[in-house]
């Protein structure tokens, strides 16, 4: 019944959902879980890791938008069959390639990293306008 | 009132004062003093969120309370054979089965005081905890993990098979205040209520801030199993009550229920103490600077 153990350190700079996502996704990576194995409910590994289980939930939202894991109604959540090649696509490194190509061609335009900072945080507060 | 089911009844309720005071408090004082000599405070200061002397002082009065409650049985004993008068006592004249009910209850107050010193103690290591990281196993736990399907089919079946044959010897007739629905009420709660501990040892908190998730599915595991024998126990005691009421065996109801208790503790106490030895416990995690992390 030896399985891989999840670790959490709220001292970590690292947010505690990112935390639960890294080492996730790190156990598809090194086979430690496979397609179709059954992951802890929200609820036990909440319980197990003394957190919020609004955290663990995200975590696994996020990981389902990621296809790495797959929720199956009342039965619960599971590795993704894609999930060893989904596992290795880094969304954040992805997102800081696409802004620096664009804070690039903003400052190759004239634009001041000021005015960038400040329509940057317009253009996330607005809401209504992203559709978020 | 034949002497032979006397005899019997004597010698079965001196075997319930002996295993229920004696046997396995000794067992478990045993255990504590392993414990306290094996894994000191000085080495294992995660254990201990208690000054020492509140260990020792525990163990002292489990050690005296069970000894007295010991001595109590020889005295309802005595009382029972030579003082009670039976046939006043109780309306059919043999030895009520009062005696070693009562006595049971006793007798098992102080091994419930000592489960729930368990609870506080976990309380307070986990206040003591000071440990930033947490670990916890990427695998789900679930029923069959940790029981036989067959252990609870068995069990489902038995409850299934009581009310059954509870109903059977009373020609399917359910009325209020009636002996078959006071215990498929009660034998129902109890399930109920073993469904629930079950569930809560399943997916519940982690009680031990520090214990290993192996230790953890070994002990969810033995608890499990010894709630599944505790029920199928108290299903078969209350097939044996109503068989005892069908063919007018009143006689033996004392003997009856001095026995069940001692099924009842040796599949519960007797069943964790054989499964949880505590050579497989790993004590490590309660040195200074570890954390759990198998």
């Amino acid at each position: 019944m030896k399985s891989m153990e999840i670790i959490t350190d709220i001292d970590d700079p690292q947010p505690l959902f990112a935390q639960l996502i890294a080492q996730i996704k790190q156990a598809v990576l090194t086979g430690q879980v496979s397609p179709g194995d059954a992951l802890p409910s929200i609820r036990q590994l909440a319980n197990d890791l003394e957190l919020n289980s609004k955290t663990v939930a995200k975590a696994y939202r996020l990981l389902e938008r990621d296809s790495v894991v797959q929720t199956r109604g009342y039965r619960g959540t599971f590795v993704h069959p894609d999930a060893l090649a989904n596992s290795t696509v880094d969304l954040t490194a992805w997102v800081v390639g696409k802004l620096s190509e664009t804070i690039a061609a903003l400052r190759k335009s004239g634009v001041t990293d000021s005015e960038i900072r400040i329509a940057f945080g317009n253009v996330m507060n607005d809401r209504s306008k992203l559709g978020a | 009132m034949s002497t032979w089911t006397n005899t019997l009844f004597y010698v079965t309720f001196l075997s319930q004062i002996f295993l229920l005071s004696y046997y396995f408090p000794t067992k478990l004082l045993e255990r504590m003093r392993y414990v306290l000599e094996t894994y000191p405070p000085s080495k294992y200061p995660k254990l201990y969120p208690q000054p020492l002397e509140y260990y020792k002082m525990g163990q002292w009065g489990f050690k005296w309370v069970t000894r007295g409650i010991l001595v109590l049985g020889f005295v309802i004993l005595y009382a029972v054979i030579f003082l009670v008068d039976h046939s006043s006592f109780a309306d059919d004249g043999y030895i009520s089965e009062f005696w070693p009910a009562l006595y049971g209850v006793i007798q098992f107050a102080p091994l419930l005081v000592l489960e729930l010193t368990e609870f506080s103690q976990f309380k307070r290591m986990r206040k003591a905890n000071t440990a930033t990281t947490r670990t916890a196993p990427l695998r789900r736990r679930r029923l069959f993990d940790f029981v036989s399907p067959m252990l609870v089919g068995m069990t489902i079946f038995l409850y299934i098979l009581f009310i059954l044959f509870d109903l059977y010897a009373h020609d399917f007739v359910l009325d209020w205040g009636h002996d078959t629905l006071q215990r498929v009420a009660v034998l129902t709660v109890t399930n109920l209520l073993i469904s629930g501990i079950g569930a809560w040892h399943l997916y519940g908190r982690k009680q031990n801030p520090h214990q290993t998730s192996d230790d953890r599915n070994k002990q969810i595991a033995t608890n499990l199993n010894s709630f599944l024998y505790a029920s199928m126990a108290m299903s078969i005691f209350f097939m044996a009550q109503v068989a005892d009421d069908l063919i007018d065996m009143n006689f033996l109801d004392a003997t009856l229920v001095s026995f069940y208790f001692q099924v009842i503790t040796f599949l519960s106490l007797g069943h964790a103490l054989r499964s949880l030895r505590l050579e497989d416990i790993d004590f490590d995690v309660y040195k200074s600077g570890t954390t759990a992390t198998t």
